[in-house]
């Protein structure tokens, strides 16, 4: 299933789940800021040196590449 | 007073019990809502900041002053994101809201940002877990009126059944309805616990939680719907009843078991498929977090109902005129220049501009002031030590503090100006891959980096950084930064000894120095530092913002009253010891007080006395030792006291010249290249000044800043005997 580092900028895509990952790690953090499955996400811009700057609704995050490679989503 | 109010509050018999005291009212709220905006207002003058008690995060508090002469106690908490902490920040706002009953606040008040509701309401479904009274203080509502149709007041207020009031922090508009509100909140009798929590009703976790709530009530002091839903989230809240804890246990993990087999049946089709198919990859080891992941997504199915029952617009992230600016500064082409181009005039600032302003107060203190007082003494006929204690020792050592007044004003002005246009967060999210090395995150770069320039205001600087591990971090590198203070020394010493290759050298010194401060964090970070492990970037970027000038004024004067409060008395009691050490003879026969040679004085002894130390680096003299020992007070020193020891001019005269050499060939036994480096690199790696370690210690605290000093003092003679031992084989 792609992640969200293989979406281009501009385009939305709908979260699917996120890849566990490390323990602890960013998960909860993911969870919080809202990448809850069923959201939509829009890839505004990809970072300077590496990572992702995503809209989710009106807020604006950023994302280093590894992050971002742990949502999976779908459309 | 105690900063908990006893009594009141959470038992319901709130009206009764608070005739005891005045009112605990806690602020709480994401980041960047402009939270503390709103304690401003509220509180104006009447705030004190300090530790939390038994806890290192700094907090705000203050009296909030409402109609009718009644009085309020507001604490600001830190910016959150949710009650189950990754940060001690965070963790200080969960245990201040769900501390055990009687010792919670009567009330909060909840900064809810219009502009961004969804991320707001999940913190304030947590909240009202904790079963504290919650006034809703809207605000950033002209960011999110430009942006649309952003949720009213009322309409919040309808759907969420708590008090919502429309704030402006700047201007104080809905500070009098809010007063209004908080007190009408304290009267309320609460609701018995036990209930269901709005977000849960009707998710999959509503069953479960019910049951867990209904076994925690009355069995611990805390919230009974916090600690139930943070047990099913796999936090392990201390002193849980070992029953409860058990059945949380049980009811994630059939939680999660359910949530695989019934994804197909989900009313939600697309969703339905992929989640299934995620559950099943994690596979049966990351079950407990899988009901962490249903809560959540209960909660922002909630925050979405509310919001699109009080503000229906149209869905998805529309482009901005921020994120149009954003594809062009985070873009590869152009991001990492930008950043460059910002950094490098950060670094100007500090450097260039400061000096014409540091060199002007600097001279008015050495010429009129010390000239008036000189003549003023003289004209009331004070005794010699007097007039040397005060102008030599007490107004050199002011106008010292005086010099860094300009630098610090610009570089306070320059972080409150990076932060609130919001280009902070965008350079943070350029640098973090490059300090990731380090473990730092990217916004660490920007104190290091005015290191360059000086020290202190870089120290000062390093209060962007959110965690104090990274501030503790970053505040022991920083003196390993070559300031150019620094600099002046390796170009006078590089000149006398190395000629047309000096550039060479001082080249050889900045890259020495970029080395020093990655090579020291790799060592300091395992061993004072073990839990700081690598974070993921996730990272808000607030919108491109205007700055306020009289926002950024008053946070740049708090900030420079507090450095003069802390680190000026420090600064010039140092500049007066060394003047005093200098001026007492040590012995009889070497002239009175005051008119003794420095070789003569109690300073000439004691770097006598140690000069043998440093034999092994080749610079075992005391005229060496000497010019150290001022460099301790300020790195200016360095090269005047060289010029003073040999009774020589600073500016290039021959005699000083002539003299290192002699100093130093003998020193070393014939490899006076080697043991001039030698030196050169122990200028770098020793104590820069005074004023940094007053700003250390302002900043990192008396322990840490006494470790460092001993850190900085092992490392410059480890590597300075290291350089000098191989340097005199090749020269």
């Amino acid at each position: 299933m792609p992640s969200l580092n293989d979406s281009r900028p501009g385009t939305t895509v709908r979260i699917t789940g996120i890849d566990p990952g490390q323990a602890g790690g960013s998960r909860r953090r993911l969870l919080e800021f809202g990448f809850v499955p069923g959201a939509d996400v829009t890839v505004i811009a990809r970072g300077a040196t590496g990572g992702l700057l995503v809209g989710l609704g009106d807020t604006r995050v950023a994302l280093d590449s590894r992050t971002a490679g742990r949502l999976r989503c779908g459309r | 007073m105690s900063c908990h109010a006893t009594g009141a509050g959470a038992t319901g018999t709130a009206t009764a019990e608070r005739s005891t005291g005045t009112p605990f009212v806690a602020l709480v709220g994401n980041p960047n809502v402009g939270k503390s905006t709103l304690f401003n207002a509220l509180t104006g003058a009447h705030q004190r900041v300090g530790n939390w008690p038994g806890k290192t995060v700094a907090v705000a508090q203050g009296d909030w002053r409402t109609a009718g002469g009644r009085r309020l106690r507001v604490a600001d908490l830190p910016g959150s994101y949710s009650l189950l902490p990754d940060s001690p920040d965070e963790a200080l706002v969960r245990d201040v809201l769900t501390a055990p009953a009687g010792e919670r606040p009567d009330a909060v008040v909840f900064a809810l940002d219009a502009a961004n509701p969804a991320r707001n309401l999940y913190l304030l479904s947590q909240i009202l877990d904790t079963d504290i009274p919650v006034v809703v203080a809207l605000t950033m509502t002209d960011v999110a009126a430009r942006r649309g149709t952003p949720p009213g007041a009322q309409a919040l207020a309808r759907e969420l059944g708590l008090p919502v009031v429309r704030v402006e922090g700047r201007t104080g508009a809905g500070l009098d309805p809010l007063a209004d509100a908080v007190w009408d909140a304290l009267d309320l009798v609460p609701p018995p616990a036990g209930r269901i929590s709005a977000w849960a009703a009707g998710s999959p976790v509503a069953a479960e939680l019910a049951d867990l709530v209904a076994e925690a009530a009355g069995r611990t002091p805390h919230p009974a719907r916090w600690l139930a839903v943070s047990l099913l989230c796999g936090e392990e809240p201390p002193a849980v009843p070992a029953a409860l804890a058990e059945r949380a246990g049980a009811a994630a993990a059939r939680l999660a078991t359910a949530a695989e087999g019934a994804g197909a049946q989900d009313t939600d089709a697309r969703s339905a498929d992929t989640r299934s198919a995620d559950l099943a990859a994690q596979g049966a080891g990351a079950q407990d977090t899988d009901a962490e992941l249903l809560v959540a997504e209960a909660r922002y199915a909630w925050a979405h109902a509310v919001i699109e029952r009080a503000a229906p617009r149209p869905a998805g992230a529309r482009p901005t005129l921020t994120d149009r600016v954003d594809r062009l500064l985070l873009s590869r082409g152009f991001g990492i220049p930008f950043f460059l181009a910002v950094m490098w005039g950060v670094f100007q600032a500090t450097t260039v501009l400061a000096k014409p302003l540091q060199d002007g107060l600097g001279d008015f203190v050495s010429g009129p002031v010390s000239g008036g007082a000189d003549r003023l003494l003289e004209a009331v006929h004070a005794p010699g030590w007097l007039t040397g204690l005060l102008v030599d020792g007490l107004i050199n050592g002011v106008g010292q503090l005086l010099t860094f007044v300009p630098l610090m004003i610009i570089m306070f002005l320059l972080l409150a100006l990076l932060e609130d246009s919001g280009y902070f967060a965008r350079a943070a999210f350029v640098a973090d891959r490059l300090m990731r090395t380090l473990r730092l995150p990217g916004r660490a770069f920007l104190p290091l980096v005015v290191g360059f320039g000086c020290n202190v205001p870089a120290l000062a600087g390093t209060r962007i950084l959110n965690r104090r591990s990274h501030r503790l971090l970053v505040g022991l590198l920083i003196p390993y930064m070559s300031c150019t203070a620094r600099l002046a020394v390796y170009v006078m010493i590089a000149g006398v000894f190395f000629g047309s290759n000096s550039g060479t050298v001082v080249f050889f010194l900045y890259v020495a120095s970029v080395l020093l401060v990655v090579g020291m964090g790799l060592i300091l970070r395992p061993l004072l530092f073990r839990d700081m492990k690598e974070e993921p970037l996730v990272l808000e970027l607030p919108p491109y913002r205007l700055p306020t000038l009289r926002v950024t004024g008053a946070q740049v004067w708090q900030k420079l009253a507090a450095f003069l409060r802390t680190a000026g008395g420090i600064i010039v009691a140092t500049a007066a010891a060394v003047w005093l050490l200098m001026a007492i003879p040590a012995g009889a026969g070497h002239g009175g007080f005051g008119k003794v040679d420095v070789e003569q004085s109690v300073f000439g002894t004691v770097t006598r006395a140690t000069a043998p130390l440093v034999a092994p680096a080749g610079f075992g003299d005391w005229h060496a030792t000497a010019a150290l020992g001022t460099g301790l007070v300020a790195k200016e020193g360095v090269i005047s006291t060289l010029a003073q020891t040999y009774s020589a001019d600073e500016d290039g005269d021959p005699k000083l010249t002539a003299s290192l050499h002699a100093t130093f060939e003998e020193s070393s036994g014939g490899h006076q290249r080697a043991a001039a480096l030698a030196f050169l690199v122990f200028i770098l790696a020793y104590t820069p000044c005074f004023a940094t370690l007053a700003a250390q210690r302002a900043e990192i605290g008396t322990r840490l800043t006494g470790i460092g000093f001993g850190i900085q003092l092992a490392a410059a003679w480890l590597l300075a005997v290291g350089v000098f031992q191989i340097a005199r084989l090749v020269w």
